[in-house]
């Protein structure tokens, strides 16, 4: 169609499209509801943020999501191209900037304009049949109306698929009409011209383009009510996500909090019981979801039957901020207290979220609502918290150093050494549950065999507080961190072991914002480093194969998957030896401690540690060797209730280690 | 409508407790004090009357030295209880009951109590005794060893547990003063907001000498010793028969696990 012929009518109702579609963005403004917090990116990550993770969708494109990935791949790519080309040929029409820019019937542009449009069109009807043939159960399941969204999931793609369709057909007619030289570079429509009369398509051309020009400005009208507005506000969403902080738990600093004498306990909120209190950044989080399901499709929770599904929360924040509050409030109504506590915060959620939605931390927050005004931690959860008020452990038990003076170990104590090297960080579950006492034996003999200057606190040593701050209970922790810090400023040394993920990350990443910095390495690293350095020597088990398990903790939550496995490598003789789990490095699943569920169960559903349990079995391996103090216990448990003692181990690798030592 | 709870702070079960050189209590230092677990049923089902009638004090009351004391006084009032009354009993070891039941009760007269609730025993002496006393001292009808309490405005009706199983409902006239046994309700956890609360609540201070105005004791401790753990073996003899029917007997009569 020639510039001049457009006719100004259209330009009025675009105009009025325009409108509607701008304000129908006034969605974005609810993001204003939530509470301050900073903008901690810098402008260049801004910018990357947005053009990786949002134009370039980078964690869209995930092996394990293959059919989903190809279909978003077509849809997004098809759709940018035609938005492209609709913005050039509107430039055409106006006679704007002609000299630089092709025209339709330029050969390779109308070639290209065709594929997008041939690729949206396959996309979409990718998309219908994984909404309608064979849908993943994690999938919204209300297919027309969504959950708050205009169209819902079905509707949508319908109306995009008449706006392909009319695309096509509007060219085809075009085609017929101008029938210009290079026809046949514009294959698709070209193809389909060929189909029906050429006086038909004549005929019928004005109401094909009128057709696809409303379908067009009713699509922009409405976009930011239907699914669509992902395409929007991830771009945001993703820009402002500080990455390197994704995981994080910001402090309350409840101690700073309960010195105002201003203080009113009766009117101060304490965690996060309804959406505004949530920051906008959380909101913004919450209307960029997609509903793709990721999250919830490697939930452990979900994938025993637990009623989480990260999906829903998000999705209820959403409808709660965007659509107003229902009757029983947002936590504790729509989202149930099950639901909070089925999280175990293994972090799979967001690591798979395409968008870079942070799902543990409004969770922690719900949480923190739930026990901080509440005074509701899970029944059985309660017992220990008040353990570890106690007793500084959640087991509720004293003398810290009595697995080491029973093996006739002499322990060298901080208190009376004041310096060492290495300030080896026993943890409570070291100290007091009998089989990771074992682990805490071997660090003591590979410390004695690589003749390493270390020591530990004894009963100076308190719980990290990690179980207590994934309750939600942050004074808790935030007691145990303070004291802990206090102790350890105390002394000299250069870092810290641990052999416990969960101390790891408290120690290392959290205690900062109490002014306790360390460096803190993880055991599995320690010993990397000591067989690097030739410290000490193994006698490789050629005989037998193990596969590993990665605790959220240290993998998903610290980025370490490959110091476990170099070592356990060198442990086996060889890397075929040591067999990959299906679900490994970051697409671990969880062992179900995590997040405080050591200390209480979830009645619903099966239980995590059996699934992951079978799984390592499932592998052919006589073993799994893993690295985390719950781990231990839940596989340990897990082989127990398999009835698996006979035929199959499970090992921290700090044991493996010690037991092979030459 | 209120009511007393009588709190005991205690070592816990897994705190070290050394004997004190006079051999009649312990050496306090170190020791790891926290609530008697049984009373924290006791408040528990207290909070719960108060919040099913809708109003009135729970009132919790403890006798002991100050810093140990105001650390499960905290720990009530952060829980929900209204205010606190402390005995002070600077001289530690008081161990009769009589004369810890006649210091609580002098200071619950003006406090007009319509139901004082304790725990089954404490944790450390276990005479079980306070509770009771207190409500006789002050005319009060008396249950104890209560499993499940049924509160209306001029009486309470209470299950009590019997021997070997079996259990009686009955009715008392209030005032009353009962004695619950463990694991009738599910102790609350303290939340923060609670802790803040707590800060702001009364705590009434009475010197134990005030309140036991040359009361007697009726009991003293004569001494104190760590049990000395001991393992014996018994091999049962005989055939099959034999053996099974000498079994079930050790099991009904000395493990009683039958």
């Amino acid at each position: 169609m020639d510039s001049h012929s457009v006719p100004l009518v259209f330009y009025a109702i675009a105009l009025i499209a325009i409108i509607i579609f701008v304000f129908n963005m006034k969605k974005f403004l609810v993001i204003r509801k939530g509470k301050e917090a900073p903008l901690d990116v810098k402008w260049w990550e801004l910018l990357t943020n947005a053009l990786t993770f949002g134009v370039a969708q980078k964690k869209v494109y995930r092996k394990r999501f293959s059919y989903a990935s190809i279909m978003h791949t077509f849809i997004a790519w098809g759709f940018l191209e035609l938005l492209f080309a609709t913005t050039v040929d509107f430039f055409q029409a106006r006679g704007w900037l002609t000299a630089y820019l092709p025209e339709l019937d330029t050969p390779w542009f109308a070639f290209v304009n065709d594929f997008g449009g041939v690729a949206l069109g396959i996309g979409l009807i990718m998309a219908l049949i994984r909404r309608h043939g064979d849908k993943p159960e994690a999938l919204p399941q209300d297919a027309w109306s969504g959950r708050g969204i205009l169209l819902g999931d079905t509707g949508i793609l319908v109306l995009l698929l008449l706006l392909v369709c009319g695309g096509f057909f509007a060219e085809s007619a075009r085609l017929a009409m101008e029938n210009p030289e290079s026809a046949m570079w514009s294959w698709a429509g070209f193809a389909l011209a060929k189909i029906l009369p050429e006086s038909l398509w004549i005929a019928a051309e004005p109401y094909l383009w009128w057709f696809h020009a409303i379908t067009a400005l009713i699509f922009i009208a409405w976009l930011p009510n239907t699914k669509i507005f992902h395409a929007i506000a991830v771009i945001a969403n993703v820009a402002v996500t500080n990455r390197a902080k994704r995981n994080q738990i910001p402090a309350m600093h409840v101690s700073q909090l309960m010195e105002d004498p201003d203080l009113d306990p009766d009117t101060i909120s304490l965690g996060v019981s309804s959406s505004s209190e949530l920051t906008w950044k959380q909101l913004l989080n919450s209307i960029s979801c997609t509903e793709c399901a990721r999250c919830t499709m490697v939930c452990p929770a979900y994938a025993t039957d637990k009623p989480l599904s990260p999906m829903k929360i998000i999705g209820d924040i959403r409808n709660d901020i965007v659509n107003g509050t229902k009757n029983g409030g947002l936590v504790g109504g729509t989202i149930t207290e099950t639901e909070l506590w089925s999280c175990t915060t293994c972090g799979a959620c967001m690591e798979e979220c395409p968008v870079l939605i942070n799902h543990v931390p409004m969770i922690t927050d719900f949480r923190r609502f739930l026990v901080l005004s509440e005074g509701k931690p899970p029944t059985q959860a309660s017992q220990h918290l008040e353990n570890i008020m106690n007793t500084g452990n959640p087991w509720g038990m004293s003398n810290r150093t009595k697995w080491a003076t029973d093996a006739d170990i002499e322990l060298p104590l901080m208190a009376t050494k004041k310096e060492a090297d290495v300030l080896y960080w026993v943890g409570c579950a070291g100290a007091f549950d009998s089989r990771n006492q074992q682990v805490a034996r071997s660090m003591v003999k590979i410390f004695e065999a690589a003749s390493v200057d270390y020591a530990v606190l004894g009963d100076e040593e308190m719980c990290t507080g990690d179980s207590a701050r994934r309750l939600g209970e942050e004074y808790l922790f935030e007691t145990m961190a303070l004291q802990n810090i206090e102790t350890l400023n105390k002394y000299k040394f250069k870092k810290i072991v641990t052999a416990c993920p969960h101390c790891l990350h408290t120690l290392k990443n959290e205690y900062g914002d109490f002014d306790g910095n360390y460096e803190v390495v993880h055991h599995t690293q320690f010993i990397q480093d000591l067989i690097a350095n030739n410290k000490i020597n193994m006698n490789p088990n050629e005989s037998k194969q193990l596969t590993y398990h990665d605790p959220c903790y240290l993998g998903r939550y610290n980025g370490e998957y490959d110091a476990p496995r170099e070592v356990l490598q060198s442990l086996l003789g060889s890397s075929e030896n040591m067999i990959e789990m299906k679900n490994h490095k970051s697409e671990s699943f969880c062992c179900g401690a995590g997040g405080g569920n050591m200390w209480h169960e979830v009645e619903d559903g099966s239980r995590i540690n059996l699934k992951r349990f079978d799984e390592a079995v499932e592998t052919g391996a006589q073993g799994v060797v893993t690295s985390c103090s719950f781990c231990t216990i839940m596989m340990d448990d897990a082989m127990k209730v398999r009835g698996k003692e006979e035929d199959f181990s499970v090992q921290d690798l700090a044991e493996l280690v010690a037991d092979n030592l030459s | 409508m209120n009511i007393g709870v009588l709190i005991k702070q205690v070592p816990s079960s897994e705190s070290p407790v050394p004997l004190h050189d006079s051999e009649t209590w312990i050496q306090e230092d170190g020791v790891n004090w926290e609530m008697n677990d049984s009373d924290s049923y006791a408040l528990e089902e207290a909070l719960l009357i108060k919040e099913k009638q809708g109003g009135g004090d729970v009132v919790v009351i403890t006798l002991g030295p100050e810093a140990r004391s105001l650390k499960t006084i905290r720990e009530a009032l952060a829980k929900g209880a209204d205010r606190a009354i402390h005995l002070v009993d600077d001289v530690p070891g008081l161990s009769d009951p009589y004369l810890i039941a006649s210091a609580i009760a002098h200071a619950c007269k003006e406090e007009s109590l319509d139901l004082v609730l304790s725990g089954l025993q404490s944790g450390d002496l276990a005479s079980g005794q306070v509770g009771i006393l207190v409500g006789e001292i002050l005319g009060m009808t008396t249950s104890s060893l209560v499993m499940e309490t049924d509160f209306s405005d001029n009486s309470i009706r209470v299950k009590r547990e019997l021997e070997g199983g079996w259990y009686q409902w009955v009715t008392l006239p209030l005032p009353a003063a009962i004695n619950v046994q463990s694991g009738l309700n599910h102790p609350r956890y303290a939340s923060l907001k609670g802790i803040m609360s707590a800060k702001r609540k009364e705590i009434k201070t009475i010197p134990v000498a005030d309140a036991l105005n040359n009361t007697e004791a009726l009991q003293s401790m004569s001494t104190l010793s760590v049990p000395i753990a001991e393992k014996r073996t018994e091999m049962i003899e005989g055939d099959t028969d034999q053996i099974v029917s000498k079994l079930i007997d050790v099991m009904k009569t000395k493990a009683k696990v039958l």
